[in-house]
């Protein structure tokens, strides 16, 4: 029998005694606004339009503030060993997935619960010290490189399942558990949480809230935002508050997808719901050939033509099956220009519906060979291939950079042509490996960071890459997020008047821009700086600003 | 010419007088009307229609937003697509919502349990703010992680952050065979049931419970509708018939939406969809797997809100509701602050909407 | 090129793994040994996951990344604190990160390196000298270690708990049968530890492999594998051992013995190591590296010879319903040190045992050689941890009777936290054949 439990009293999403906003009203008179002198309606604090100011003209500078009392502070209300000050310690958390990109942190803070976080926050925002979140360190933009005066607020201690509730289909879990944890707990009642990025083994949910990560299947089931129904956060001044609900949704403003996604810069995760999805009876895979890269492009758009929408629909190139398969043996075809992966899931009804419709749709395009998997194991070995892409790529070349952009599925032919015309201009070798059903790309620039002027080629290779995706209608990252990697094309992606908004939201929420400052959304000044070398149309990018 | 339109727009906008942005109107009767409200300009979408651009193999539409959901679901009709969080038309004349008003609003239909809600399928937007900026966000890929995610935010905000231009939705093929059926139980079983089978890979699309009947719809690839069909149990029901109850529930024009009462006001609880009955001395209406009750009551707004506050949910005076100055569950302080806030970085003078979401607004 | 002014404008450092190793060990072998092993880390953080220490702590310089970062930090001349040697003593060495790992990164070769260089740099003291040393001169030594677990074994009832747990009750090792009767021979390692501590793992191989047609030798003045010697910082007493063991060998395998058999995986992984550990020795390269291909763990032994096994097993009656509950825990030095992943068990299963599904079946125990005695605290918690795993609720009817696991470290471990039998798979198809279950 289904067990119907009342939620617990004193959510706060209750009607509280109304409080003096302690920054908010001012008395300030907008002088050219219709809204009458005795009208509170606008929050106008002054707090915040001087930060937006700021933080939107210019990057800020941490580097006058005095340490040694925040340090004590700490010290009282974090565990023994749980503040890391020397550089012995601290070097290892200069950086997340993203290696190239590293900066030694002030101090690394390891609190064990929501208390010991709301404490941290607080003593950082009195001190005016930065704080970068952290969960596991899976990133590949950047978004977790410590802040050189600012403080690393690891969230890997807070890796309690909360509850798992099987007839509410929902997971209540701390941001240090792993994502693929929440799937394992799930196991024993049907369900598991849907979102699977390729590094599920290690990210930690409280990351995939911050990045809004995808994963193989999100083309069916969704991203991070279409899978999270609540979060309890804690923002930068301390202050805790819950967003979403275990509804399906709430009053006013969806925060909640303003947040997701949000590269920890509004605020810190400290507990996080789920919605648990029941797990497909069956799934089968198809393993299709192409001898030429268009027609794998197009057969990828025939087949959401025709209605459907497979599970994972992915696309590999001929440099990357011949990366993958000597090590993985997936049973690749490596004289094809491309292969396609087509995943169905469902009843085994559907399923098999399904597949025989793709197949159809495949053999029509020009496929040259078509294997449908027979068996579980193989269905797990034509993926294999596909998960070890990125590995692969460690194993042939001594370093590789992987790109993430977005473009419409019509352009994906169009995209790899322009790839392998940019790996004869840098003289660089590129595998592809995309999310083609989503038309998310990411190609993998591969180079050896020990010979001189490779990485400079490879960026600026990325970089190319990264405009097509904008000029294509598409965007400079799907999934991993901007980070600090990716800011400078931000500029390419936004005029100024939207980063002007960007900054009135952050301000919003941390309008002293104490949260991870310098990442995922660039100051106007950056913009003008990275737009001197850079004319749109003729026209200089952000006339306004004073160029240094 | 489109660019006209948006110059209109525009002047008005820099006139800093109150406005009240509104498409077909379908939707006058939803939110608060502060005294306030009767001062404020209209500012009429209805001139900015069209479809910009539409590639089915995209699964992708964009739109402006006066062009109607009627005139926008034909179109999608013509490539067997549709827009899957079916949004509410309303209104005696279906043809009268608009694609702005829909997504300023952030309804979703009785799909919404098992596809999403309107802000999932919201890929990107053009809107003007409160200064009379365009601004562009999102776009028109499933996957974009640049930048905060404003185009969700426009979901629901009811008009009071800015004037949403042009829209692109995510969209979906047509499911290739719908049933729905029909079980006799009490509302108990009922949610008991919802629940049980909504933790099940089973095709369900849609559940409503109403007076003493269950009834689920089933979408999916016609073997697996079929099988699903015979697992569950219960009475087919005639095509047609079925299309028209599916239709009146999303359009809000079943019978149990008409009103009771002069002093009755339709309450729409969102709540978890394990919570038990409702006492709400009267009939309920249920749908979402059990996460969204509809009744009827003549409680006061209080009443009610303690009542959503206790089962964790958010309760809306939907309609007909006596007084309509605050029709929303209220606020933590803080959460009210970050409202705040984020209205005055995209409406620094208070322009639109004052007041339809929350007095504070 | 439209983005080459921007390139410059981005505040970049070099890639992790473009290391600069200092003067004292750059141009050495194991100076670029480590630099090709630091080379292959993409700096995923997938190791993390798996990792036993970093799961309990979350650290980052509890995890295997965290650690190969502060040994980079060290090979580049920093100088290292007790902070570091801290962190590195904590690794459990159970490899589980390789078997995880992407991109092949030979962590626990890494790990070696970075602990002799650090143990170099930071001399231990106190307590946890005193044990280190203890346990290197006592441990290896199977006569020393015989007596003073005898001693013990007759005073257990009068030890204190946490010392009695260390201290199995005093078991024989049952009937041998005759080494002379088959054609086919194997050779078995006497050990250090085990035959003074359960004594009847090696009887029961001796007889399972008597049945198949094989005996079992033993080589007078073999000893310890060198394993403790070499986790406890002493290289060069490891290799002595690996000399002795393989001058007391050779003329076994040279009179045709086929195999060196293995009844404890750690000492496995160390013996498949010897042609690497004595790599640089002219006079016994070429035979360390012929007894490590000959080194077999007891599980690959009867997997061979299955069909043998099989048509044995076919004539007994089933084991009973209560019995045949098991659990089975696999040590990390058979798992991922040998990468034998589900061969034991699928022996057992194919024996009659029925197997309970483990959580996190890839996490070590926390015995993990001296490591229990080093790290009591990790060492318990992973314990307990593991012992829940294994054997889930008290009151569940499907509790298993007995743990069965391949390592004597783990099997005294274990044995140490619960009152449910703990025992070595072998002796569990040696009760089968011998029609004791």
């Amino acid at each position: 029998m289904m067990s119907i439990q009342t939620p617990a009293e004193g959510a706060d999403t209750f009607p509280l005694p109304s409080r003096e906003s302690d920054r908010g009203r001012g008395g300030e008179n907008q002088t050219n606004s219709p809204v009458g002198a005795d009208d509170t309606l606008l929050c106008v604090t002054t707090d915040i339009d001087t930060a937006l100011a700021h933080s939107a003209e210019q990057d800020q500078n941490f580097a006058s503030i005095h340490h040694a009392t925040l340090f004590s502070r700490l010290k009282k209300i974090l565990p023994q060993g749980a503040l890391l000050q020397v550089k012995e310690d601290l070097a290892p958390y200069e950086c997340d997935g993203l290696s190239a990109y590293r900066r030694i942190p002030l101090a690394v803070a390891l609190p064990e619960d929501e208390a010991q976080v709301v404490a941290v926050m607080k003593a950082c925002y009195e001190a005016g010290v930065p704080v970068v979140a952290r969960g596991a360190g899976t990133g590949l933009s950047g978004g977790a490189m410590p802040h050189e005066q600012g403080l690393v607020l690891s969230l890997a201690k807070l890796k309690r399942i909360v509850r798992i509730d099987k007839y509410s289909r929902t997971a209540v879990v701390q941001p240090g558990v792993r994502n693929l944890a929440i799937s394992e707990a799930a196991a024993p009642f049907g369900l598991y949480y849907a979102p699977d990025p390729s590094s599920q083994i290690a990210c930690s949910i409280g990351g995939n809230v911050a990045e809004n990560s995808g994963g193989v299947h999100c083309l069916k089931y969704g991203l991070t935002v279409h899978n999270v129904l609540r979060v309890r956060v804690v923002l930068a001044d301390g202050d805790v508050v819950t967003l979403g609900s275990e509804a399906l949704d709430s009053a006013g403003l969806d925060l909640l997808a303003l947040f997701i996604g949000s590269e920890g810069l509004l605020g810190i995760a400290t507990e996080v719901t789920v919605k648990l999805t029941p797990k497909p009876q069956f799934a089968q895979c198809i393993l299709a050939s192409f001898d030429d890269v268009r027609r794998a492009g197009d057969a990828v758009a025939a087949v959401i033509a025709a209605g459907i929408i497979p599970a994972g629909l992915e696309m590999m190139d001929q440099p990357a099956t011949r990366a993958v398969e000597p090590f993985v043996k997936a049973g690749y075809d490596i004289n094809a220009a491309a292969i396609l992966l087509c995943e169905s899931d469902g009843t085994k009804e559907e399923v098999g519906d399904e597949i025989a419709r793709m197949k159809a749709v495949l053999e029509g395009c020009g496929a040259t060979e078509i294997r449908v998997s027979q068996s579980e194991a193989e269905r797990i070995l034509f993926w294999a291939g596909r998960k070890a892409a990125f590995p692969a790529a460690g194993r042939v070349s001594p370093d590789y950079y992987c790109m993430d952009g977005t473009i419409p599925k019509r352009r994906l032919a169009d995209m790899l042509i322009a790839i392998t015309e940019l790996e004869k201009k840098y003289g660089l070798r590129c595998m592809n490996v995309f999310h083609a059903g989503d038309g998310n790309l990411h190609p993998l620039i591969l180079y050896d960071a020990n010979v001189p002027g490779e990485l400079e080629r490879t960026e600026a290779f990325g970089a190319e890459i990264l405009k097509l995706s904008v000029d294509f209608g598409g965007t400079i990252t799907g999934e991993h997020g901007v980070g600090f990697e990716k800011i400078n094309a931000m500029c390419e992606q936004f005029a100024s008047d939207e980063l002007r908004i960007f900054h009135g939201i952050k301000a919003a929420w941390d309008a002293r821009g104490l949260l991870n400052p310098g990442k995922a959304v660039p100051s106007l000044h950056r913009c003008a700086e990275f737009g001197r070398m850079h004319v749109h149309g003729g026209q200089t990018a952000f006339p306004e600003i004073e160029r240094l | 010419m489109s660019s006209t339109t948006i110059d209109e727009f525009r002047q008005q906008i820099l006139q800093r007088q109150p406005l009240r942005i509104r498409g077909g109107g379908s939707k006058d009767f939803y939110g608060s009307v502060p005294s306030s409200m009767q001062e404020s300009n209209l500012l009429d979408t209805r001139m900015h229609s069209g479809i910009v651009s539409y590639d089915p193999s995209e699964l992708v539409v964009t739109v402006k937003a006066g062009t109607t959901l009627q005139a926008l679901e034909l179109v999608l009709a013509t490539r067997r697509q549709f827009l899957p969080f079916e949004p509410p038309r309303f209104g005696d004349d279906l043809s009268a919502a608009t694609i702005g008003g829909a997504v300023a609003a952030g309804l979703s239909g009785p799909r919404r349990a098992t596809v999403g809600a309107l802000r999932d399928f919201v890929l990107g937007l053009r809107l003007m703010d409160g200064v009379g900026r365009e601004l562009k966000f999102g776009g028109e890929v499933m996957k974009n992680v640049a930048g905060y995610d404003v185009s969700r935010l426009m979901a629901g905000s009811m008009g009071c952050l800015g004037l949403i231009l042009d829209v692109s939705l995510k969209v979906l093929p047509m499911p290739m065979h719908e049933a729905t059926i029909g079980l006799a139980l009490d509302q108990q079983p009922a949610l008991e049931l919802m629940n049980q089978w909504g933790g099940e890979p089973l095709p369900i699309s849609a559940t409503c419970w109403a007076d003493g009947l269950l009834m689920i719809r089933l979408s999916g690839a016609e073997p697996a509708v079929r099988t699903a069909q015979q697992r569950l149990g219960g009475d087919l029901v005639e095509a047609d018939q079925a299309a028209q109850f599916w239709a009146s529930l999303r359009d809000g024009q079943h019978a149990f939406f008409a009103q009771t009462s002069p002093h009755a006001t339709l309450w729409r609880l969102s709540v978890p969809s394990v919570t038990p009955p409702l006492e709400v001395g009267g009939s309920s209406l249920i749908e979402w797997g059990g996460a969204q009750r509809w009744f009827h009551s003549e409680a006061s707004a209080e009443e009610v809100q303690t009542l959503a506050h206790r089962c964790g949910a958010t309760a809306t005076a939907f309609r007909y509701a006596p007084d309509r100055t605050q029709v929303f569950s209220p606020f933590a302080p803080g959460v009210l602050k970050l409202h705040q806030s984020l209205k005055h970085a995209f409406d620094p003078h208070g322009i639109f909407g004052r007041g339809r979401l929350y007095p504070e607004i | 090129m439209e983005y080459s002014g921007a390139v410059a404008f981005i505040r970049k450092s070099d890639p992790l793994m473009e290391t600069h190793l200092a003067d004292f060990i750059r141009d050495t072998s194991t100076g670029k040994e480590a630099e090709a092993i630091l080379r292959t880390c993409v700096h995923c953080g997938f190791c993390t996951a798996t990792c036993p220490t970093y799961q309990l702590l979350g650290d980052e310089l509890d995890g295997p990344r965290g650690r190969i970062y502060l040994i980079k930090q060290v090979l580049e001349g920093e100088t290292p604190t007790q902070k570091t040697q801290l962190h590195l003593d904590r690794c459990l060495t159970c490899r589980s990160c390789e078997t995880t790992c992407p991109s092949g990164v030979k962590y626990a070769r890494l790990l070696d390196i970075g602990r002799e260089i650090v143990d170099a740099k930071v001399p231990r003291v106190g307590v946890d000298a005193a044990l280190r040393a203890g346990m290197r001169n006592v441990l290896p030594r199977a006569g020393v270690f015989g007596t003073a677990m005898k001693l013990g074994q007759m005073v257990r009832p009068l030890l204190p708990r946490a010392i009695k747990a260390k201290v199995p009750p005093l078991t024989s090792a049952g009937p041998l049968p005759d080494t002379a009767t088959h054609s086919r021979k194997m050779i078995a390692l006497a050990g250090c530890v085990q035959p003074s501590m359960y004594p009847n793992i090696n009887g029961a191989a001796a007889r399972v492999l008597d049945r198949l047609g094989i005996s079992m030798l033993h080589a007078g003045s073999a000893g310890c594998c060198g394993a403790v010697r070499f986790h406890l910082g002493d290289p060069e007493a490891a290799r002595d051992d690996a000399r002795r063991n393989i001058d007391a060998w050779w003329p076994l395998l040279e009179a045709g013995a086929e195999a060196l058999v293995m009844t404890a995986s750690a000492c496995g992984v160390q013996v498949r190591d010897y042609g690497h550990l004595l790599q640089d020795d002219p006079d016994y390269q070429h035979k360390a590296a012929r007894v490590a291909r000959l080194t077999r763990d007891i599980s690959e032994i009867l997997t061979a010879e299955s069909a043998r096994l099989q048509a044995i097993l076919t004539d007994l009656p089933p084991p009973d319903a209560a019995s045949k509950q098991m659990a089975f825990h696999s040590p990390c030095t058979l798992q991922h040190g040998l990468q034998l992943r589900g061969v034991a068990e699928k022996l057992l299963t194919a024996a009659g045992f029925a197997l309970t599904p483990i959580a996190d079946s890839h996490l070590c125990c926390g015995s993990a050689g001296t490591y229990s005695v080093l790290q009591a605290e990790i060492s318990q918690r992973l314990r307990d941890n593991k012992l829940a795993a294994l054997l889930g609720p008290v009151t569940s009817s499907r509790r298993p009777r007995t743990i069965a696991s391949a390592n004597v470290g783990c099997i005294s471990h274990l044995a140490g936290g619960t009152e449910v039998e703990v025992r070595h798979w072998v002796e569990l198809i040696d009760r089968r054949l011998t029609g004791q279950v």
